[in-house]
C-alpha cells in the first residue's frame, strides 16, 4: 500500500508586493511528484530551502497546499484532516516542542490526553514510551534539566503517542551526539520493523545510507531522483570501483592498460582508485594489486554524499529558494 | 467518548501545564508579599485617590471595582500566556494533533485565575472592613463565587484576544495591559458608566466585569437578590459568548495559519 502519495504538489509562500505594486511569492514546491510505500524508511535528502520541511508540514496537516493533490494512506490532507491527524505522527529535531516545566512522563500524559487516549490507555501507553526511549529512570525529572539527547528521545516518544503508521522525522538527529544518534538510528529501524512508515528528512548521508529504505533527493521543490541509497550511486556512474593502498606506487604501472579500466586516480598520497567497466575487470585488477603486495582493498560505488554533491551540486553556504 | 468529556478532560491536562508554569513563576514568598502586596497597594491607590480627590461618596464603589478588578487583571495575563506556546515550539504540535485548540487553550493558562480570584479575595475580605465594608459569614461564599464568575467570563474574553496577538506575539503584554486599562476606565471601576458616551457605554455593556462589579456593589450593600444575580448572570452568559468566539477563532487561527504557512516547525 501506499503511505504518501503527492502528485503535482506545489506550495507557494506570499511574500507580499514588491516595489513595482506586483504580488511577490516563493515557490517553495514545485509540481512535486512523490511517493512512500508502507513500512519503508524513506529519506528526503536536499540543502536548506530545498522543500523538504515544506512537504512535512503539509503531510502533518500544519500546511495547505497551493495546488496539486497528497494523500496519506489514501486520505487527502485537505478534506480529510482528522484522518490524516489520527495516523501521524510528528517529530523534529531541536530543543523546542516540549514543556520544559512538566516531567517527562506529565508530557507524555498531556499529548496521550490531546490524542484521546482513555485513562488506562494513556498510562500504559506513557510508561511503555518512556521505556522504549531509555527515560523510565529520569521520567519524573522536569524537562528543563534533560541534555539534548534525551530531549531527542522525548520528542520521539511524543511523536508515537498517537501510535501514528506515519512519523515524519524532520531532521530529528540535529545537535545529537554520535552516540546518541546511534540510538535514534536503532530505534528507527525498530520502528520500522513495527511496519510503521517513516519519512525522514537529514543533511547527514551516513544516517540516510544507514537507515533508509529509499531516498529522494530534492532541490528548489523538485524531486530529483527517488531510489536505493547504493542504487543512487548508477546515476553518477555505473563503473566499479577498487581502492588500495600502494606507499611506494609500486602496484600501479600498467593498470590504466588493463582491458575494462576506464580511470587510476590519487585518492591521497599512497591512496588510490582505479574504476572498471565490469566485473570481469574488476577480478582481474584485484589478482593484480593483489600481485603486487597493495593493501587495504575495498570495492566501492559512488556514496550518497557523492550523488547529493554531483545532483544538486556544491554550493557552500548559499541557501536556496 | 463524548466530545465534551474529551475537551474536558484536555483542559484538565492542560492545566497541569498552568499549575507548572506557575510554580516556576512564583514561591508563596513572592506571590504573597510581591503579588498580591502589589496589586492590595493598587487597590488602597486608587481608593484613597477618590477620596483625595474629592468624592469620598465614591470611596466604597472604588474599592469595589478596584477589588474585583485584580482577578480580571490576573485574568488578562491569558493574552501573554496564550503566546508561550509559539515559544515552546509546539503551536504546529498542537494544530497536528487531533484535538481542538480551545480546550487546550483553556486549561492552559487556569492558574490566573485561580490568583486571581485568591487575591480579590483578601482585597475585598482583609481591606473591605478598612474601607467601612464588612461582610457576612453568608456572604463570604457568594464574594467568592462573584469573584469566579467575573474572573472566568473576562478569561475567556482575554482568550478571544490571546488567538490575536497569536499571529503577533511582540505585542502580547501591550494587549494585556491595553485591554485591563480599558477596562478599569470604562467598566465602572473608576468612573461611572454612564460618564462616558454611547459607543464605550457599548463596549462596555459587552465585557463581564462591568456586571462582575456590579454584582458586588449590590452584593456589599446587602441589596435584593435580584440586584446580584441578574448582573451575575450577565457575567456567566456573556462568558459563554465569549467562550464559543474563542472556538471559533481558535479554529479561524489555525485555519489560517495553514492557508499562510505562519505555523512553523520549533515555533
Amino acid at each position: 500500500m501506499t503511505a504518501v502519495e503527492a502528485v503535482a504538489l506545489r506550495r507557494t509562500y506570499d511574500l507580499g508586493r514588491g516595489r513595482g505594486g506586483g504580488q511577490r511569492e516563493v515557490v517553495a514546491l514545485h509540481a512535486l511528484d512523490f511517493r512512500v510505500d508502507e513500512g519503508t524508511v524513506h529519506g528526503l535528502l536536499g540543502p536548506n530551502g530545498a522543500g523538504k520541511t515544506t512537504l512535512c508540514k503539509i503531510l502533518a496537516t500544519v500546511l495547505l497546499p497551493t495546488s496539486g493533490g497528497v494523500r496519506v494512506f489514501g486520505n487527502d490532507v485537505v478534506s480529510r484532516t482528522r484522518q490524516v491527524r489520527q495516523s501521524v505522527g510528528v517529530v523534529f529535531g531541536g530543543e523546542r516542542g516540549l514543556y520544559s516545566r512538566l516531567t517527562a512522563r506529565q508530557n507524555l500524559h498531556y499529548w496521550c490526553a490531546l490524542y484521546g487516549l482513555p485513562r488506562r490507555a494513556l498510562l500504559a501507553r506513557t510508561e511503555m514510551l518512556l521505556a522504549r526511549v531509555g527515560l523510565s529512570e529520569r521520567s519524573d525529572e522536569k524537562v528543563d534539566g534533560f541534555s539534548r539527547g534525551m530531549k531527542q528521545r522525548l520528542h520521539l516518544a511524543r511523536g508515537l503517542v498517537g501510535d501514528p503508521r506515519l512519523l515524519l522525522l524532520d531532521e530529528p538527529t540535529t545537535g545529537m551526539d554520535p552516540v546518541a544518534a546511534r540510538d535514534f538510528r536503532l530505534l528507527v529501524a525498530e520502528l520500522r520493523a513495527e511496519g510503521r512508515t517513516i519519512l525522514l528528512t537529514t543533511h547527514d548521508m551516513a544516517e540516510a545510507e544507514a537507515v533508509c529504505d529509499r531516498v529522494t533527493l530534492i532541490d528548489g521543490g523538485r524531486a530529483l531522483a527517488t531510489e536505493h541509497p547504493r542504487a543512487l550511486g548508477a546515476l553518477v556512474s555505473r563503473n566499479e570501483r577498487i581502492e588500495f593502498d600502494s606507499p611506494t606506487a609500486d602496484a600501479l604501472p600498467g593498470l590504466p592498460a588493463l582491458p575494462g579500466v576506464v580511470a587510476v586516480t590519487t585518492l591521497s598520497p599512497g591512496r588510490y582508485r582505479v574504476e572498471t567497466t565490469a566485473t570481469e575487470a574488476t577480478k582481474a585488477v584485484i589478482g593484480l594489486l593483489l600481485d603486487r603486495g597493495a593493501t587495504s582493498l575495498t570495492t566501492t560505488r559512488p556514496g550518497l554524499e557523492e550523488v547529493y554533491l554531483k545532483l544538486i551540486g556544491n554550493r557552500g553556504m548559499e541557501v536556496g529558494r | 467518548m463524548s466530545a465534551l468529556v474529551q475537551s474536558l478532560r484536555v483542559v484538565g491536562y492542560s492545566a497541569r501545564n498552568a499549575a507548572a508554569d506557575f510554580a516556576a513563576t512564583y514561591t508563596w514568598r513572592s506571590w504573597t508579599f510581591g503579588w498580591v502586596g502589589r496589586m492590595l497597594s493598587q487597590v488602597v491607590f486608587f481608593t484613597l485617590a477618590g477620596r483625595v480627590l474629592g468624592a469620598p461618596d465614591q470611596a466604597r464603589s472604588r474599592f469595589i471595582g478596584n477589588a474585583v478588578m485584580t482577578c480580571v487583571v490576573e485574568a488578562m495575563m491569558v493574552v501573554a500566556s496564550s503566546v508561550w506556546e509559539r515559544r515552546a515550539g509546539t503551536l504546529p504540535l498542537l494544530v497536528a494533533s487531533p484535538a481542538d485548540l480551545a480546550p487546550v487553550f483553556f486549561g492552559r493558562s487556569l492558574q490566573w485565575i485561580a490568583s486571581g480570584v485568591a487575591t480579590s479575595s483578601i482585597a475585598l475580605l482583609a481591606l473591605g472592613p478598612l474601607f467601612g465594608i464588612d461582610w457576612t459569614a453568608v456572604q463570604i461564599p457568594a464574594v467568592v463565587l462573584l469573584q469566579l464568575l467575573t474572573a472566568v467570563g473576562s478569561y475567556c474574553f482575554g482568550l478571544v484576544l490571546g488567538v490575536l496577538v497569536l499571529n503577533a506575539p511582540q505585542l502580547r503584554n501591550i494587549a494585556s495591559n491595553v485591554a485591563y486599562l480599558a477596562m478599569m476606565s470604562f467598566c465602572g471601576i473608576q468612573v461611572p458608566v454612564d460618564y462616558w458616551p454611547a459607543p464605550i457605554r457599548l463596549l462596555a455593556a459587552v465585557l463581564p466585569v462591568t456586571y462582575g462589579v456590579r454584582a458586588m456593589t449590590a452584593l456589599s450593600a446587602g441589596g435584593p437578590a435580584g440586584a446580584v444575580w441578574r448582573p451575575a448572570a450577565a457575567v456567566l452568559l456573556l462568558g459563554a459568548g465569549w467562550l464559543a468566539a474563542a472556538f471559533v477563532a481558535f479554529r479561524v487561527f489555525a485555519e489560517r495559519g495553514r492557508r499562510d504557512g505562519s505555523l512553523e516547525f520549533g515555533q
